[in-house]
């Protein structure tokens, strides 16, 4: 009996992109989303700060210098009398544009410089990995010092892109280092091969499928440096080439804290506070992502 | 029985009067406190370190305040800033024929019991040495153009590319001669009425030529470091911290403590942190908790303030435009609450100025500068007299060294300009190098600086900071007529004219207003109950009492 | 091996060179130099310094006789310290700021792996999130945040330990906690993320099928593995810890290398920035050879030409 084209009903499943399938694990990742929540309100709160409050971030008021909580001032003012509350919120503007924005830069040269280093190996991986440890022998909050004071000292000096690019040049070393290590293991790997004997070569490999599969590590490296970027802005703030005044920042507002804090220790806390809760929020998303993005968890 | 008592009694007195006696003056330690049982030492915290204790070479207040534990000079200040003779035996006078009659020669008889604490003793030699020296081409000293007076000082100063030859020469030629082992005679290019206040100070403190020459610039360190003063450095730790130890061979009255500890602790909330967990005897407070600890009941207690002899304000470079405009520059001066900034802000630390020789210097007069109280209205008006009637045509721009007090200040201002003439003021905060580069440059629009006194008199300040084309004139303000009357006044033998002179000089100088002048600092420290017998003044070093701790003693 | 070792050593010294090379141009097109000071030298007086310290040569005369200094061991005169050399400088506050980074590094690695891989091995359990909250908030907290609310409790409130210094035992223990915070919670982070990726490789699962005991399991396969990602982190980590302690060091009064250095910069010492500058790139260079070498030893998949 000639069996024609029998058509067997196998279960098949719908096929899923590797994006696709990270969004919906992401949606399940509740911390994730708890996070996420808390960064797109932040933002909006920020975008819409002056609807939130009377009150402006320069706005000095010497009969209430130094208050704590209280209706008139949600959180209190500072030792000029600004309210607390209107600089937490356009300072979130200064703190998350800096911290996000110089990731861009981090990304943008040090993926393609680690992915080309881990993937072409031999003497191009060695020249670029040299260029890179001169890159790394640089104490950061020196060079750092250095670009924003030269940076200063021009036309744009205290601009706020003249800061992500001094933060942003100093910090995308890591991201490379790290790359280049994930996909020299990966390179070895059997499913490397494999593409290869399907055909796969050079830049569709390693965009199709080293990167997405290195890019764990990258986003958990990446969540700790956005801290690192707002930490850096408040170093520099404290020595003059941050952030010009009078725009608020986060950082600066902790370090004005640190100094009153034998005075008034809230001025302290409510920006640190405010801080740590964006960095868990970015944590909690960062770990969401690599959760999702891992190939190795697909269904 | 009655005979008893009566001995007793007796011996009783005796024994009371025994002890009285004995518990005053220990030898030679003075009669203030009673018996001091508890150990006599004390825990400060210098702040930071300086670049070098050579008293030639120094000039910063942390370096000052190392020095003066260890040297006494030929002059020294009282509490009350008056000049009082040290290892001099007399202060020069006209009518001692210590100062000849043209004002130009002066001669000082030296104490013959004075010793370095090795045991040597001091004399002409040794300063005449250290003065010379002082002018060293090749030592490159800060303090020394305030001593340019002395005949043959400058010429050697500016020899840096002569020959070896040459050089000593020059340095031959410097009027400051040993006549013989307890004289010193200097000669001067010009009288001049304040130069006896140029001897107290440390540039002009006695060095041993053995010693430098044996060890070189390795001198400054301890044991090498020896000096004519009542506490010797015993030990330096860099970057950690300075002890000293009373100098048992000292020629003068011994101090109270036997050991002082200098830590450097630069932030200083961690130097509160320690004050309060009782790791130093003294503590500086962070800027701006003032009034907190005002009224925390126990540290309320042991606050010390006093005034500083120091002006703070803001200068205005009057070359460039638009600050070159009179009318402006009295118009931004008067826009400005400083009232409000010193009390509500800084917690009544410190006091509103307006002319700028601060209260406690002769020359302060408080009727000075009152055109320049905050007056918004006179200022809106003034503004519109200087051509700027719409305020928004008007930019300008505040440079300052973004560290202490500073950005609170600058915050401040740029408040005071919006909200009492509606100017935009922008800030340009920088790092301090950057700063001083800008500011010695000439290059600032609005800048902000200050002076404290180096001695009590105008001279210290006026000339330096106005005269045209002075050391200090940053702000490039001229005027024939001030220079002229500076010209005069710094020859005046007569005390009075010569006052009167300078405050007409100050006068001149407060009404073209090349500065805003802000505000008189004030020292606010706090101090341990059991540091007893500190005595401040408004020149000390960078510890409050620093001056006088030889005076100081620890009752527990 | 030697080979590569020698031939990453050379690479090392011109990575020096250039790194060098690169602080002094920098260094020079900063505003603001060694004399300018809030009460101004005299003219003479800055003309003087300048020649004492031969800045009015040209400017790459300046570099080559630094680099001629460098090879015979000396690093010039201080600037700002000017009876001192720059070499004595350094080396004075070296063990200071080694001991500091080491004992915390030590303490970040003993804390932090284990904490990763217990919460990895635990995944979603309260293990698990007790970890991650601890990194999270440590990674969350600024350095000098972290100490001086130390210094608060412990110090002033409770009187158990110095406020800052040097010298004993007690003085170390706050300033080292507070700079292993932060790399701690990094560590702990990364092994955690690194060890459930290798748990769910498939030579694990093998492992397990073939009936090896769990600890078995975890030591031989699981363990080794997951340090790749932690060790490329530890090594730099260290130097930073090394050099980068500055916060720390400043806050705590600690003289060593980290506070001098960037008070260097404030104070446009150059010799001491160029020194600072040679010793921290020195040490990061020699860690990330050793931290390549232990990738050859760990990973056997990773060969090198």
């Amino acid at each position: 009996m000639a069996v024609a084209s029998e058509t067997i009903a196998v279960a098949v499943r719908p096929h899923h992109t590797l994006w696709g399938d990270a969004i919906v694990r992401l949606r399940r990742n509740k911390l994730a989303m708890a996070g996420m929540g808390f960064i797109i309100l932040l933002s909006l709160l920020a975008i819409f700060a002056p609807l939130l409050t009377p009150y402006g971030f320069a706005q000095q008021n010497y009969s209430d210098i130094l208050l704590g909580p209280s209706s008139k001032h949600l959180l209190g003012t500072d030792q000029l009398g600004r309210d607390t509350f209107a600089r937490l919120l356009y300072g979130a503007r200064t703190s998350l544009s800096v911290g996000i924005f110089t990731q861009f830069i981090v990304l943008s040269i040090g993926l393609p410089i680690g992915a080309i280093a881990g993937y072409a190996g031999g003497r191009t991986d060695n020249f670029i990995m040299r260029f890179v440890d001169v890159m790394y022998a640089f104490p950061d909050l020196l060079l750092v010092i250095l670009l924003s004071s030269v940076f200063y000292g021009t036309r744009f000096g205290g601009s706020i892109y003249m800061l992500f690019l001094a933060i942003g040049l100093v910090a995308w070393v890591n991201i490379s280092r790290l790359v280049r290590g994930q996909i020299l293991s990966l390179k070895t790997r059997d499913f490397v091969s494999a593409a290869r004997a399907m055909g796969g070569m050079g830049r569709y490999l390693t965009v199709r499928h080293l990167l997405p599969n290195s890019l764990g590590p990258v986003i958990v490296s990446i969540t700790f440096n956005i801290p690192r970027a707002i930490f850096t802005e408040a170093a520099l703030s404290y020595i003059g080439i941050g952030v010009k005044p009078p725009t608020p920042s986060w950082g600066a507002m902790i370090q004005d804290g640190f100094g009153l804090i034998f005075a008034k220790p809230y001025m302290l806390l409510f920006p640190a506070i405010a801080l740590a809760l964006l960095m868990l929020s970015f944590t909690f998303v960062g770990d969401g992502l690599r959760d999702a993005l891992d190939p190795k968890l697909r269904r | 029985m009655k005979k008893r008592t009566i001995i007793f009694s007796l011996m009783a007195i005796l024994v009371v009067l025994s002890l009285i006696f004995t518990s005053c003056g220990t030898g030679t330690t003075g009669t203030k406190p009673g018996k001091l049982t508890d150990p006599q030492e004390i825990r400060l915290n210098l702040g930071g370190e300086g670049n070098t204790i050579d008293p030639n070479r120094a000039s910063w207040t942390n370096e000052r305040s190392v020095i003066m534990q260890c040297f006494d000079g030929l002059l020294a200040f009282k509490p009350d800033l008056s000049l009082t003779p040290m290892v001099a035996k007399d202060i020069p006078t006209l009518a001692n024929k210590g100062i000849s009659a043209d004002g130009k020669t002066y001669t000082f008889k030296l104490k013959t019991n004075v010793t370095w604490s090795d045991g040597t003793k001091v004399t002409a030699k040794d300063f005449e040495y250290s003065i010379k020296r002082l002018f060293s081409p090749d030592l490159a000293a800060e303090y020394t153009s305030f001593y340019f007076n002395i005949v043959g000082g400058e010429a050697y100063y500016s020899a840096t590319d002569k020959t070896a030859a040459q050089k000593t020469a020059l340095k031959d030629a410097i009027a400051v001669k040993a006549k013989d082992d307890y004289t010193l005679e200097i000669k001067l290019n010009d009288p001049l009425p304040t130069f006896l206040n140029l001897l107290a100070l440390w540039p002009a403190y006695p060095l041993r030529q053995d010693i430098i020459e044996k060890y070189g610039d390795q001198w400054t360190q301890p044991p090498n470091y020896i000096g004519n003063g009542p506490f010797v450095l015993t030990e330096w730790v860099q970057q950690d911290h300075y002890t000293f130890v009373r100098n048992e061979k000292y020629w003068g009255t011994k101090p109270y403590l036997t050991k002082i500890t200098f830590l450097e602790i630069t932030d200083a909330n961690v130097c509160l942190a320690g004050y309060k967990n009782n790791e130093h005897d003294q503590a500086g407070v962070p800027g701006g908790t003032e009034k907190a600890i005002m009224a925390d009941p126990v540290l309320s207690k042991e606050i010390v303030r006093y005034a500083q002899l120091s002006t703070y304000g803001m200068q205005f470079n009057v070359t460039k435009a638009p600050y070159n405009n009179k009318t402006l520059r009295q118009a931004l001066a008067t826009a400005i609450d400083r009232v409000a900034y010193v009390d509500k802000v800084r917690g009544g630390v410190g006091k509103p100025a307006t002319s700028w020789i601060p209260p406690g210097m002769p020359g302060y007069d408080a009727t000075l500068g009152q055109q320049y109280t905050f007056n918004p209205t006179k200022a809106k008006e003034l503004l519109a007299q200087a051509g700027y009637a719409d305020p928004k045509t008007l930019k300008i721009k505040f440079q300052y060294a973004n560290s202490g007090t500073n950005p609170t200040l600058a915050a401040f201002l740029q408040a005071q300009m919006k909200d009492n003439l509606g100017v935009d003021l922008t800030l340009e905060p920088m790092e301090p190098k950057a700063y001083s580069a800008l500011w010695n440059t000439k290059q600032f629009d609005i800048g902000f600086t200050g002076w404290g006194a180096d001695y009590p008199d105008p001279d210290n300040w006026l000339p330096q900071f106005y005269g045209t084309g002075a050391g200090n004139n940053k702000t490039g303000y001229s005027s024939v007529e001030f220079d002229a009357i500076a010209a005069k006044a710094l020859k005046e033998l007569n005390e009075t004219k010569r006052l009167q002179l300078w405050a007409d000089a100050h006068k001149i100088v407060v009404d073209d207003c090349p500065t805003a002048y802000f505000v008189y600092r004030e020292t606010f420290v706090l101090k341990k109950p059991w540091v007893k017998g500190q005595v401040t003044t408004g020149m000390d070093g960078s510890i409050a009492g620093d001056m006088f701790l030889r005076e100081v003693y620890i009752q527990k | 091996m030697f080979r590569f070792i020698v031939r990453r050593f050379l690479w090392l010294l011109l990575v020096l060179f250039v790194v060098l090379l690169i602080t002094f141009i920098l260094m020079h097109l900063v505003p603001g130099g060694p004399w300018d000071r809030e009460k101004p030298l005299a003219a003479k007086v800055v003309v003087a310094l300048n020649k004492r310290y031969g800045l009015d040569q040209p400017l790459w005369e300046q570099f080559a006789r630094y680099i001629g200094g460098v090879v015979h061991g000396d690093l010039g005169i201080s600037y700002s310290y000017s009876d001192r050399n720059v070499t004595s400088i350094l080396l004075r506050g070296l063990p200071k700021t080694a001991t500091l980074g080491v004992l915390a590094f030590i303490l970040a690695q003993a804390i932090g792996i284990p904490f990763g891989m217990a919460a990895a091995l635990r995944q979603n359990t309260a293990v698990d999130y007790a970890s991650v909250l601890f990194s999270t908030i440590f990674a969350s907290i600024p350095g000098f945040v972290l100490g001086i609310l130390m210094m608060i409790v412990l110090s002033v409130m409770l009187h158990w330990l110095p406020t800052s210094g040097w010298g004993s035992v007690r003085q170390i223990i706050m300033p080292v906690i507070c700079l292993a915070a932060l790399p701690a919670a990094q560590s702990a982070r990364i092994t955690r993320a690194s060890t459930l990726e290798v748990m769910r490789q498939d030579y694990v699962r093998t492992a397990r099928s073939k009936g090896l005991k769990e600890s078995v399991v975890r030591v031989r396969h699981i363990f080794r593995n997951s340090l790749i990602p932690v060790v490329t982190v530890a090594g730099p980590e260290l130097a930073n810890l090394i050099t980068g302690s500055f916060i720390v060091e400043n806050l705590f009064a600690i003289p060593g290398v980290g506070r001098l250095f960037v008070q260097g910069i404030y104070a446009r010492d150059y010799s001491l920035i160029m020194g600072g500058v040679l010793f921290y790139a020195f040490t990061i260079a020699l860690l990330n050879l050793a931290v390549d070498v232990m990738y050859a030893t760990i990973d056997p998949r990773i060969r090198y030409d």
